[in-house]
């Protein structure tokens, strides 16, 4: 996208974070999981995000441990790129290119160098059918590499990523799709093909959803559309396998997971339940219900201590292993259509708008982190497709943030309508809202909009219904002898026509009501209900309508569905201006006379900024997002910007959001504003130093202190066979392929001696090797390329036995020797 | 001088992050540090160091924090590579055993811990806002340096003869604030004094720099706070070239001693210093001045803050409840207060009122307390519903609007008036009535039984009193309701429709026994009622709940016709179901085969049965029997043609059988 001049739409947070599988790090510190086009690095403890993965140019698809190296991710994106992150210190250290839209990424231990990802055939996602090809990374020390070497593994497989699985020690790989189980055996490279019936009885549906394999067993678990659960065991003989049904899920199960260790096999559908089987006793279960919504993905942390759940709310919740919840990452929530509007709340400066279901999400924008939710439906909510439950589909906040009014609706097919209206008020002494006023059909239809009067003497709220009444409601005083309380009572219904009511909008000083009636827009004065007058304009019904502010509360401005946007003088009730645009949302600015409309052509969207009292733009923007704008809001800013340059004077008390039609938050930002920040954006650099813990005191010092003893006495001490290279190299070589024991005497006896140079330095040194790969993640990427260029080959010496022993024991005494004279250097060296 | 300075009540060290106030740490007596968020009032990070009980935590400063999340996100922009290399939010711990702590609120965990400076307690670290330097003092009279790359001493002086008890950092980073016996300014570059100050005569508690430096002159017009324990000033002090900076340049009047003191810098010369100083007597005083000099009198405060609990509900005696820290927001509009406990303190925003200098806050922390209790993990708040919320339905006074014809809509404000004169007239009618009613019972001894009751009524609806009112609407006599009625005394009748009104709305039953009274008032005081102005308001009430429950009717009649119908059919079925039954145990019994069956196989029960089965057999003989000699009896004719047809078909049947043959 080009940029244009000094202002730039940028997302704002509120970002996907239930996309894919979200996974641990090894040591379980921290949560990896896929977020739009970026990798976000969760803290486990905190439920902060610690780092973004940036650099990825279209969605990521999936990212997997590095095997050989615990401290790397690989992440893979519809952008045909694998990249490779050192996500410890937010580094990229590699870019392969694929060059097919990758849709998502396995890796396994036993597959060095290689990742498996899934790839749409002929790279077009259209075909719908998609294969599993394992991708050989070249080790080359560039940044970016292509990657082109493909080997086919499984065709006609599943795109989602829960549906292929990687068996114990990656020996096998299980792809589940339609009414088919498909295992595919790397070592003979044999596939097996099992497949269900179609429908065996009625109401049952066997349709494969998701498959997870045993960890250390050969027993694949798949999950089914009907909520069954099935074990699958002998799968390597043909007509042998057998397999076990479960059954607690009533619809389908969206994903399994086993446990590291294989002991417990997790699985989670709709219900929004965690179910714990024990695997070999699948009677045995634990629950972990109401978790808020339906589940969606399950990890397991490679040490077992965690699990964490996504959920269709974009939400992740980590789970204690005992099942208890001990941190939820909570991203913005957003449904499929956000029925409130975006609201801001006067009092805390927060994003409001539908969250949960029956609920309300306060969001912090300048955190990008979910506050709370609020219940105000407060009713059990059922997790089950078809259900038709209480959801809150209005809202509005009276200018000081005291009065919150809600409006919430259950329509079920054929019974009427259920509305009720809610007026909340923001209690000090409490700190919370408490429920002042509840009406119980306010209207007979859909209530269409509400507001409220802005004024501090009056508080009034207005609400617009299909039922073609609008209605006033007053704050009255409700008190008896034993209390004193106010409540909302009704004013006024007021009708015209028996036209639908559509729109309502207060002026700034709370003297007039604008209220929408399909065409015609009616002017009221709510002390006395006398209509004032009436506009009427080129046919179409009325979008949105809105009083000018400060200077220019003298016009009204109005919406239509046939692209018009006309602007009336409320002094001489004539027409001032109108300009054939088709407004899909029209936005005042609280704080100054802008107004920002949000206009759709050619599924793109343009902005316009103007004011009312001239129908030329303050600022116009085209193309700032693919279709149309769903919601937008302005935001007063904390500390006014000082934006000199008239474009982006707009910009300098409030800040507009905008919500797009894939529901992402964006946002304009303006360029003083991105220097103030990057250059605010220094950084500290300080060294960690966690103390050593009792623990430590306890065993560690222990340790240490017999390690110095041991280099004090010198050499006198046999050093234990297990450190010797020689040794270890003996007790892992197979039996059938060790030489004769005379000549393996020689080789033990050597490694026995104490060699001149070295001396009891072998542990020591392993112990350096240790450290400088610690080191060396830690200071530069550089670094870390070259070692990664060394790794590998030593790696593949060790698989290779081809030498003869002597050769290799040469080499190896070689290597040894070098080995310890380099290190000191290697340390030395900048 | 130590000794004494040092607090004899604990105060929990506590700290709002800077900027943006997002978080509020504070370490509490048991040692625990425990970080709030300010936003959504809940716990969101508890941290017990592992050797919380002999290295308690006794000050605590914030580290430089991110500002926002990163900032916005570049959109489609292929961005720098690790461009930051992650901030930490780091929150540093002095500690009573003379550690510093490094604590990381983006980690949740230990970042780092500083040892080897101090061997006493630290009193107070301060951050550089520049490098990765940390300054600390403690009581063993020396500053440390510390250098936060290694982890390691710096730099180490000694700045006192005694403990040095607070420190402060210009906003430039080039000088040091530090107060021991007596205040003094260091210059960071060589570690040498550059000013003293006098200070105060007890333990200084806070420093705190005003204005950031003016760019000309070296040091000069830079101003700086300060606080000491048992002191109810806060002294200014300004660095001068002259020298004559020794003694204090204004102060300001507090009622307590100072614990928690936040300030908004002045950026430029005109600009007001702001100051929001919590005292320990549980007030909060806000301070606005500009500073240009010396100024003899003590400054009292713009605003003072107090912060009690209602004492009407469960106490009778309000408390005042103590105030931890305040802060100053950024737009400098607005003040974050957090009070009450330590354990649970409520986090508030508020905006004050410019014009009022005393302010007191009636907080319910107990209230506010169990709203949070489960909220850090569900993040779900829930709001309170009383019952005494309001519930409007269709049908009640306020669901519609009171009038609803236009041309009453005028009279609407003075319409209210006359309610206010009608208490007058219905003051005169009470003094009427009870005449008049006596009068009926002079007047007309017979009727005596139903004349009591209007006077009844009269008095219950005047007194309200529901117990007699109850008596009467209780009746479901027409006769005597009618009658009643009409030996109401005109005045009565408005009160008397009210009344009704009142109850229609109750529960439905009622509403049977109400409508019988109203029609009567009806019928008997059409005419009266017609008189009166406020008529529409007065009925439209009612006119409205009948009008709702009717549109209901409709629905409910259809339902019930439903219903009916379901329930009828069911009942039919079953009736039709249980006679079928009958018959089968009639069948069954007469299967002769089954009784041959049991016989055969059970012999002692042979006999018995046999007979029983013969009795059986011959009453259902005889009962067909009856029944064909009945219906012979009925459809002779019938059977007649019958036979005839029969007769026919006999006739062709020969013809069949010939054929088969």
């Amino acid at each position: 996208m080009v940029e244009q001049g000094e202002i730039r739409v940028v997302r704002c947070g509120g970002s996907t974070i239930n996309y894919r599988k979200a996974i641990f790090t090894l040591d379980s510190k921290y949560l990896l999981c896929t977020s739009g086009d970026m990798v976000k690095v969760y803290s486990t403890a905190t439920e902060e995000c610690v780092h973004v993965l940036q650099g990825h140019t279209n969605l990521v698809t999936g990212i997997a441990l590095n095997p050989t190296n615990h401290l790397q991710v690989y992440s893979c994106s519809m952008d045909g790129t694998i990249k490779l992150w050192d996500f410890t210190d937010n580094i990229l250290i590699k870019t392969f290119t694929v060059g097919y839209k990758l849709l998502a990424l396995y890796t396994s231990k036993a597959h060095e160098g290689c990742v498996f990802v899934i790839i749409p055939k002929e790279n077009d996602e259209a075909l719908d059918s998609f294969q599993l090809v394992a991708v050989r990374l070249p080790k080359s020390s560039d940044q970016e590499v292509a990657a082109t070497e493909l080997s086919f593994v499984l065709n006609d497989v599943s795109q989602l990523p829960k549906c292929t699985s990687y068996g114990r020690e990656g020996e096998f790989v299980a792809s589940v799709k339609g009414l088919h189980l498909t295992v595919y055996f790397f070592r003979n490279q044999k596939t097996y093909r099992l497949s269900l019936n179609a429908t065996p009885k009625k109401g049952a549906n066997n349709i494969f959803t998701c498959v997870a394999c045993h960890p250390k067993e050969d027993c694949i678990a798949t999950g089914h559309e009907d909520g069954k659960i099935r074990l699958w065991r002998n799968f390597n003989r043909k007509k042998e396998y057998t397999h076990s049904t479960h059954h607690w899920h009533h619809s389908a199960v969206n994903d399994l997971s086993f446990t590291p260790e294989g002991t417990n096999l997790l699985s989670g559908g709709i219900e929004s339940v965690l179910v714990q089987w024990r695997y070999g006793e699948e009677t045995k279960k634990d629950f972990l219900p109401r978790l808020g919504a339906a589940i969606a993905h399950i990890s397991t942390s490679p040490e077992g201590s965690l699990y964490c759940t996504s959920h269709s709310d974009n939400k992740i919740t980590i789970i204690q292993s005992n099942l208890r919840v001990s941190a939820v990452i909570q991203g913005l929530v957003k449904g499929d259509n956000i029925k409130t509007d975006l609201m801001i709340d006067p009092r805390t400066k927060a994003l409001v708008l539908n969250g949960k279901p029956g609920h309300l999400q306060f969001y912090s924008l300048q955190h990008d982190k979910q506050l709370y939710n609020l219940d105000i439906v407060q009713q059990e909510y059922i997790n089950q497709s078809g259900l038709h439950q209480f959801d809150v589909v209005k809202a509005a906040f009276d200018a000081q943030g005291s009065w919150l009014a809600t409006v919430e609706e259950r329509k079920e097919k054929l019974a009427d309508l259920e509305i009720q209206l809610k007026i909340w008020v923001y209690k000090d002494e409490m700190q919370s809202f408490v429920l002042n006023t509840t009406i119980t059909s306010p209207h007979e239809d859909h209530i269409t909009a509400l507001c409220f009067c802005n004024t501090n003497e009056t508080t009034m709220l207005v609400t617009t219904g299909r039922d073609g009444r609008f209605k006033a409601w007053v704050l009255g005083d409700d008190s008896d002898i034993y209390r004193e309380s106010v409540c909302w009572s009704c004013d006024f219904v007021g009708t015209y026509h028996n036209l639908l009511a559509t729109n309502c909008c207060f002026s700034e000083d709370g003297s007039l009501l604008a209220v929408g009636f399909e065409q015609i827009i009616t002017i009221w004065n709510p002390n006395t209900w006398d209509l004032v007058c009436t506009f009427c304009q080129p046919p179409g019904k009325i979008k949105d309508l809105c009083f000018g502010r400060l200077s220019c509360s003298k016009y009204l401005l109005g919406t239509t569905t046939n692209s018009f946007l006309c602007c009336w003088n409320l002094l001489t009730c004539t027409l001032e201006w109108s300009v054939g645009l088709n407004v899909i949302l029209l936005q005042l600015d609280p704080l100054s006379e802008n107004v920002a409309a949000f206009s759709c052509a050619a599924e793109n969207s343009d902005l316009f900024v103007f004011r009312p009292n001239e129908p030329r733009p303050v600022y116009l923007q085209k193309n700032i997002c693919q279709g149309s704008v769903q919601r937008a809001v302005f935001t007063p800013r904390d500390v006014p910007e000082e934006n000199c340059s008239e474009s982006s004077q707009w910009l300098n008390r409030s800040q507009l959001y905008f919500l797009t039609r894939d529901m992402d938050l964006m946002t304009f930002s303006t360029k003083t504003e991105e220097d103030r920040l990057t250059s605010s954006s220094k950084q500290l650099l300080i060294e960690e130093n966690v103390p050593v813990t009792p623990f430590y005191l306890l065993l560690g010092k222990h340790r240490q202190a017999k390690l110095d003893a041991e280099n004090g006495t010198l050499a006198a001490q046999v050093q234990l066979p297990q450190g010797s290279v020689a040794i270890k190299e003996l007790l892992q070589t197979p039996a059938h392929v060790l030489p004769s024991a005379t000549f393996l005497c020689t080789m033990f006896v050597n490694s026995l001696l104490i060699s001149k140079d070295g001396k009891s330095e072998v542990p020591e040194e392993a112990e350096e090797e240790m450290e400088s790969e610690k080191e060396e993640d830690e200071t530069s990427d550089q670094e870390m390329d070259s070692q990664h260029k060394v790794k590998p080959e030593y790696f593949v010496e060790e698989l290779v036995p081809k030498l003869s022993k002597k050769e290799e024991r040469d080499l190896k005494r070689v290597r040894k020797t070098d080995y310890s004279w380099l290190c000191p250097f290697y340390g030395k060296l900048p | 001088m130590a000794t004494d300075g040092g607090s004899s009540v604990f105060v929990s060290p506590c700290a709002f992050s800077p900027k943006s106030h997002q978080y509020l740490a504070l370490s509490t007596q048991d040692g625990s540090l425990r970080v709030w968020d300010t936003q959504s009032n809940t716990l969101y990070q508890e941290y017990v160091p592992s050797a919380h009980l002999s290295a308690t935590c006794t000050c605590l400063a914030w580290g430089p924090c991110r500002t926002f999340k990163d900032g916005p996100q570049r959109k489609k922009r292929k961005s720098e590579v690790a461009q930051h290399g992650g901030q930490l939010d780091l929150l540093a711990l002095g500690t009573a055993a003379g550690t510093v702590l490094l604590y990381s609120t983006v980690k949740g965990q230990l970042h780092s811990k500083l040892d080897g400076g101090h061997d006493s307690k630290v009193n107070c670290v301060r951050w550089h806002p520049e490098n990765n330097s940390l300054y600390s003092c403690s009581d063993d009279s020396h500053i440390v340096e510390w250098d936060l790359q290694t982890g390691k001493v710096k730099c180490k002086w000694k700045a006192d003869k005694c403990a040095v008890s607070c420190l402060c950092l210009s906003p430039d980073g080039k000088m040091l604030l530090s107060a021991g016996q007596t205040i003094k300014m260091w210059d960071l570059e060589t570690k040498e004094v550059y000013r003293r100050f006098t200070g105060h005569a007890t333990a200084v508690s806070m420093l705190c720099f005003a204005n950031t430096r003016p760019p000309t002159r070296g040091m000069e017009g830079l101003y700086f706070l300060s606080g000491a324990a048992h002191d109810r000033m806060l002294s200014v002090w300004q660095v001068r070239s002259d020298g004559k900076d020794k003694n204090a340049v204004l102060s300001f009047t507090l009622t307590d001693e100072p614990i928690y003191v936040d300030l908004a810098m002045s950026q430029s010369k005109d600009e007001a210093v702001k100051l929001a100083v919590v005292c320990k007597d549980n007030q909060m005083h806000l301070f606005e001045h500009v500073l240009n000099g010396h100024c003899k009198k003590p400054l009292s405060p713009s605003c003072s803050v107090q912060v009690a609990s209602p004492g009407s509900v469960g106490d009778s005696v309000p408390w005042p409840v103590p105030i931890m820290a305040a802060a100053l927001t950024i737009d400098k509009q607005a003040l974050l207060l957090a009070y009450g406990s330590g354990l649970q303190p409520v986090i508030e925003r508020t905006t004050l009122n410019a014009g009022e200098t005393h302010v007191c806050l009636v907080r319910d922390i107990q209230a506010s307390l169990t709203l949070r209790t489960e909220t850090t993990v569900t993040k779900v708040k829930t709001p309170t519903v009383k019952a005494d919320a309001k519930l409007l339905v269709p049908g009640l006074p306020g669901h519609s609007a009171p009038n609803k014809s236009t041309p009453l809509e005028t009279k609407r404000k003075p319409g209210s008036d006359t309610k206010e004169m009608s208490i007058e007239e219905r003051l005169g009618v009470i003094d009427l009535s009870p005449v008049e009613g006596h009068k009926g019972v002079h007047k007309g001894g017979l009727p005596l039984q139903t004349d009591s009751f209007a006077v009844l009524l009269v008095q219950g609806l005047e007194s309200s009193d529901s117990n007699i009112l109850n008596k009467v609407f209780q009746t479901k006599k027409e006769v005597l309701i009618k009658k009643t009625v009409a030996r109401l005394p005109i005045p009565a009748v408005l009160p008397l429709v009210q009344e009704l009104s009142k109850r229609m709305q109750g529960h439905p039953y009622s509403g049977v026994l109400m409508v019988r009274w109203l029609k009567a008032v009806f019928t008997f005081h059409a005419s009266y009622l017609s008189t009166l102005p406020s008529l529409v308001s007065q009925l439209g009430v009612l006119y409205h709940m009948i009008e709702s429950r009717v549109k209901m009717f409709h629905k409910l009649s259809r339902l019930h016709g439903k219903l009916y119908l379901l329930i009828t059919q069911i009942a039919a079925t079953d009736k039709s179901h249980s006679v079928a039954a009958l018959d089968q145990t009639a069948k069954l019994v007469y299967e002769e085969d089954s009784s041959e069956e049991e016989e055969e196989g059970t012999g002692d029960e042979m006999l018995a049965e046999e007979e029983d089965s013969d009795h059986w057999e011959e009453e259902e003989e005889m009962k067909e029997v009856t029944e064909r000699s009945d219906k012979g009896e009925e459809h002779s004719d019938e059977e007649m043609n019958m036979e005839n047809k029969l007769n026919g078909d006999s006739d062709l049947e020969p013809d069949n059988e010939s054929e088969e043959e």
